[in-house]
């Protein structure tokens, strides 16, 4: 590996700072043989189960070009099938361990490859990392509701408890033993696999051109398929491994995975020696941190936390040019057909405000009855929509890649509940907004040389370190204190936080904020976002500041989620650390994508699902949907293989010919329903045809002439 | 004779439109055939088509009189059909050691595969640790020929091999290629223009537009496109 001058300048730093930190730190415990030789050994044991877990991650990305994210998930989900199978029904350990992990895994990665990963070749990547974070949540959501509760579980570790061997004073029991073989025999073997055996260099070959694959006579099918079922088999071996360390509980077990993010960047997602020295500082790091160093109340997490900070200093400081990014984060899937007009968006918003007032005046009886509670379900889904809506600029239309929009909506909690949480003041809301817009400056800087997955796995470790340092602090949530938000206190009306009044000033802000964004868009700044959104290098070239661009943006997204985590603090009354974190973001990511995330309506859909899955949930009482809120938008999330343009998408096209002036959605459905060519004008690169000249265009290059006349009367466009 | 491939009335494309409308080729075993033609007549298609990277919507492609519409491409290759892609046939994150160890897939073992591509190529030799992406053009070319040269082809499809490389390396390839043809493999190579198979080709077809429009002598077939281009 090259490293340039700055990659130094930053690892020079970032020891530094390590070396800092600690002095400051230094809990005055005795240094000696004893106490750095228990550290090396409990250390070396974390930082095995490390490498264990990201050689998963790194054969998965190296032999399939994917970076699974539901990786962590997959092995908890093992994990607990073996944990069935073992202790529930008593079966002798080698047997159950056999049956999972060269039997069930493989047969689930396979079942996955060609259910899932096949139909993701060839997308875009945003696609990728939202089907591979939905199936996170997915095998989350199953593992909750097949093995519900946390009934007693109790996995035991290989050979017992006790026993073992002594090592510079310390007990090393057997089964961290094992696991410490396990990992360095992976390591071995698994370099052996992928660069000296045939299938190994034949995996590798796939991710470099399928096509060339097959001409050689290998079956592309076949070792993609096998690349899946070894990834799933590792992840098996690391979950169960993990299990008796960590506990065997679904969130747990899956963030084990999400924490070893970080020895995989390390290795740059290839390279297993790396990968393995990584996961080796990330155990001992950890570990050092508890034997030696003392952080005072709210950075009592620093140790939990160092994957996190190692993740985001690793993927900001390596060489950029070796991060191998298949792609791009320009999703065809995201491209802007037509400009909605305002007339358009203050119409649908309208409708919106009529709709909410009506059924929360009970105008609509039998809904209300079916929801229940009714009036606060649908506070919590305008604010969640006000949160997705955060993501429309950012994501859709600049295709700036976020998963932490619930640290950014935490972030505007604990502002409103600082500035105005006693008076409840409007003016609190805009002070949130405007003082959580530096925050996603901040995250603007990675995202200047960051795109794709690494600007998600950077936005992913910001999400983890808000929640693992920032909102335990007592000085930012005192959750033992009691603080209480007051209720809205707005132009002479005090509205609750969920009451009637509350709702309807929130379906009136959201149309807003919709009506305020296709402003935006339509804007000339508005242009900038969608140029980069394109192609940052042409962008570039036409003299738009990337930096400049990009923190606007950033900014921009943070203030409307911080605005609208005041208005969950409202809601919520009082606030707890535990409302902000990584895995509760996910599904809000995911379900507005779902919806289709250039859309505005797409964050409504959302915030309309979000409490649907809730209710569903609750009226059927069914206990099998006791995960729904997880199941579900992981499994809407995987679906999107099947339908990648979002939901909200059809839904318009379906629905804008039947209003009178639309014209121009009559004549694309016309379009589209009178010719086959639709395909290649996709594969020219231009995307769909949006405006009559751009049909006119395409149809001279394409040399369609007589398919539809060259130009529409006008007067039937004026006559209406 | 049975021709080692015969295509009959082929029609095939992408996405439902044609590109290649019906056309007719033999080739017998040791022939050596000349596909040229102009950009966007295809010529990519075809070979695509007879590879089993695309199936035909029409007519039939037979390799020794079977017809293997729809066979898969990898068994077309282990049955023999190898296809030198246009641009740079090769892995360019494998070394080129692992992308010989790829050609083993045809039945061939890594061990003569690489003894015969080393002593055709010595410069490939030197090299086998280094990641194809790294390569010149010219050795990337001769890695992918390599291939074609090593695991005993029946039916030896080259696309464009001359593309962006020195004259001198083309005249090495294309000899190398002759050297195939008189062990008696059926080539079908694609160029755009006569020149650089004139050497090999013992009978060249246009192509334009999807159709077949002249066979013949490649002497005689250079001399009336090169009329046409110029006349053009
Ligand atoms: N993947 C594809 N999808 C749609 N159309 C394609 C595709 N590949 C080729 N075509 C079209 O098929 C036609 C024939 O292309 P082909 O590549 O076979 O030409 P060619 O004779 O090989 O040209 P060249 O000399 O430029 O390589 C062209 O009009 C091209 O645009
Ligand atoms: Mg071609």
């Amino acid at each position: 590996m090259k490293l340039s001058p700055a990659n130094y300048a930053a690892i020079a730093l970032t020891v530094a700072g390590a070396i800092a930190l600690s002095a400051l730190n230094w809990s005055g415990r005795p240094v000696s043989v004893a106490t750095v030789g228990s550290m090396l050994v409990v250390g070396v044991t974390l930082g095995s189960i490390y490498a264990v877990s990201a050689s998963g991650l790194v054969v998965v990305y190296t032999t399939t070009g994917v970076f699974n994210f539901a990786q962590g998930a997959m092995g908890m989900y093992w994990a607990f099938v073996y944990w069935e199978l073992r202790f529930n029904r008593n079966w002798p350990a080698p047997i159950a361990i056999g049956l999972v992990v060269l039997v069930m895994a493989p047969l689930g990665g396979v079942v996955l490859d060609r259910l899932v990963m096949r139909r993701l070749r060839g997308t875009p990547l945003v696609l990728q990392l939202m089907v591979t974070v939905g199936l996170m949540l997915g095998f989350m959501g199953l593992a909750a509701t097949q093995w519900k509760g946390d009934r007693g579980r109790n996995a035991q570790p290989f050979f017992g408890r006790t026993g073992g061997f002594e090592l510079l004073g310390v007990n090393v029991t057997w089964h961290r033993f094992t696991t410490i073989c396990v990992a360095v025999l992976l390591a071995v073997l698994l370099r052996l696999l992928l660069h000296r055996s045939r299938i190994g260099v034949a995996m590798r070959a796939v991710v470099d051109s399928r096509s060339l694959t097959s001409l050689t006579g290998a079956n592309p099918e076949i070792i993609s398929g096998l690349a899946w079922a070894l990834g799933s088999s590792l992840a098996a071996v690391a979950g169960i491994l993990i299990a008796p360390e960590s506990g065997l509980v679904v969130e747990l077990l899956t963030l084990v995975v999400v924490d070893a993010f970080a020895a995989a960047a390390v290795g740059r997602l290839r390279s297993f020696p790396l990968t393995f020295l990584g996961a080796m500082v990330l155990g001992i790091g950890q570990q050092f941190i508890r034997s030696f160093l003392d952080f005072p109340g709210g950075f009592s997490n620093a140790d939990r936390a160092l994957p996190t900070i190692l993740l985001f200093v690793v993927v900001l400081a390596l060489p950029q040019a070796k991060l191998h990014i298949r792609g791009t984060a320009a999703a065809a899937s995201t491209r802007i057909r037509r400009i909605t007009p305002l007339s358009d968006a203050a119409l649908g918003g309208l409708a919106l405000i009529v709709v909410i007032v009506s059924w929360s005046g009970g105008l609509v009886p039998f809904v209300d009855e079916w929801t229940g509670t009714g009036v606060n379900r649908g506070v919590t889904m305008m604010i969640t929509a006000i949160i997705m809506l955060s993501l429309v600029p950012l994501t859709g239309w600049a295709g700036q890649v976020n998963f932490a929009p619930l640290a950014f909506a935490g972030f505007g909690a604990v502002m409103f509940l600082k500035v105005a949480g006693d008076s409840g003041q409007a003016w609190g809301l805009v002070m949130a907004a405007l003082l959580t817009a530096p925050v996603g400056a901040l995250m603007a800087l990675p995202a200047v040389r960051l795109q794709g997955l690494y600007l998600a796995l950077a936005s992913m470790a910001f999400a983890r370190g808000f929640e693992l340092l920032f909102f335990t602090q007592s000085s930012v949530i005192d959750s033992g204190a009691g603080e209480r938000i007051a209720s809205l206190h707005f132009a002479g009306w005090q509205l609750d936080g969920r009451g009637r009044g509350y709702l309807i000033f929130l379906t009136i802000v959201f149309a807003a904020g919709v009506v305020g964004l296709i402003a935006l868009k339509r804007s000339r700044y508005g242009r900038r976002w969608m140029a980069i959104h394109d192609s940052e290098a042409a962008a570039a070239t036409l003299g738009i500041s990337l930096v400049e661009t990009k923190v606007i943006v950033f900014g921009i997204s943070a203030a409307i989620a911080g605005f609208g985590g005041a208005l969950f603090g409202i809601q919520q009354a009082t606030l707890n650390p535990s409302q902000f974190t990584l895995l509760l973001g996910l599904p809000i990511v995911l379900l507005l994508v779902v919806g289709g995330v250039a859309y505005p309506a797409a964050a409504l859909f959302g915030g309309v699902n979000t409490i649907l899955f809730i209710v569903i949930k609750e009226r059927l009482g069914w206990s099998w949907l006791s995960a729904l809120e997880i199941l579900g938008p992981g499994l809407m999330a995987v679906a999107m293989v099947v339908n990648t343009r979002g939901a909200v998408t059809d839904m318009g096209r379906a629905f804008s010919p039947l209003l009178p002036w639309r014209h121009d959605a009559r004549d694309q459905f016309r379009l589209e329903h009178a010719t086959e060519r639709e395909d290649e004008v996709g594969e020219l690169g231009l995307g769909r045809p949006f405006t009559r000249d751009h049909v006119n265009d395409l149809d001279r290059q394409l040399g369609i002439v007589d398919l539809i006349p060259a130009s529409r009367p006008t007067e039937s466009r004026g006559g209406l | 004779m049975t021709p080692v491939l015969e295509l009959r009335d082929l029609r095939a494309g992408y996405g439902g439109i044609d590109v290649i409308h019906g056309i007719d080729l033999r080739i017998v075993s040791g022939e050596v055939v000349a596909l040229l033609g102009p950009n966007g007549a295809g010529k990519t298609t075809t070979l695509a088509t007879i590879s089993g990277q695309i199936s035909p919507s029409g007519g039939t492609v037979s390799l020794m009189g079977h017809n293997v519409n729809g066979a898969r491409p990898d068994r077309l290759a282990r049955a023999g059909v190898c296809l030198v892609p246009e641009g740079r046939g090769v892995f360019p994150n494998l070394t080129v050691r692992e992308n010989l160890i790829m050609s083993t897939y045809t039945g061939v073992s890594i061990a003569s595969i690489e003894e015969r591509a080393y002593e055709l190529f010595p410069r490939l030799g030197e090299r086998r640790g280094q990641t194809a992406g790294t390569l010149s053009g010219g050795e990337q070319q001769m890695l992918a020929m390599s291939r074609a040269m090593t695991t005993d082809p029946a039916l030896l499809l080259l696309d464009e091999l001359s593309m962006g490389l020195a004259p001198m390396i083309v005249a090495e390839l294309y000899e190398r290629v002759g050297e195939l043809a008189q062990k008696g493999l059926s080539i079908l190579i694609v160029e755009q223009f006569a020149q650089a198979v004139l050497g090999v080709a013992d009978r060249a077809v246009v192509m334009v537009n999807g159709e077949i429009r002249t066979v013949g002598a490649p002497a005689e077939v250079s001399r009336q496109l090169a009329e046409a281009y110029l006349g053009g």
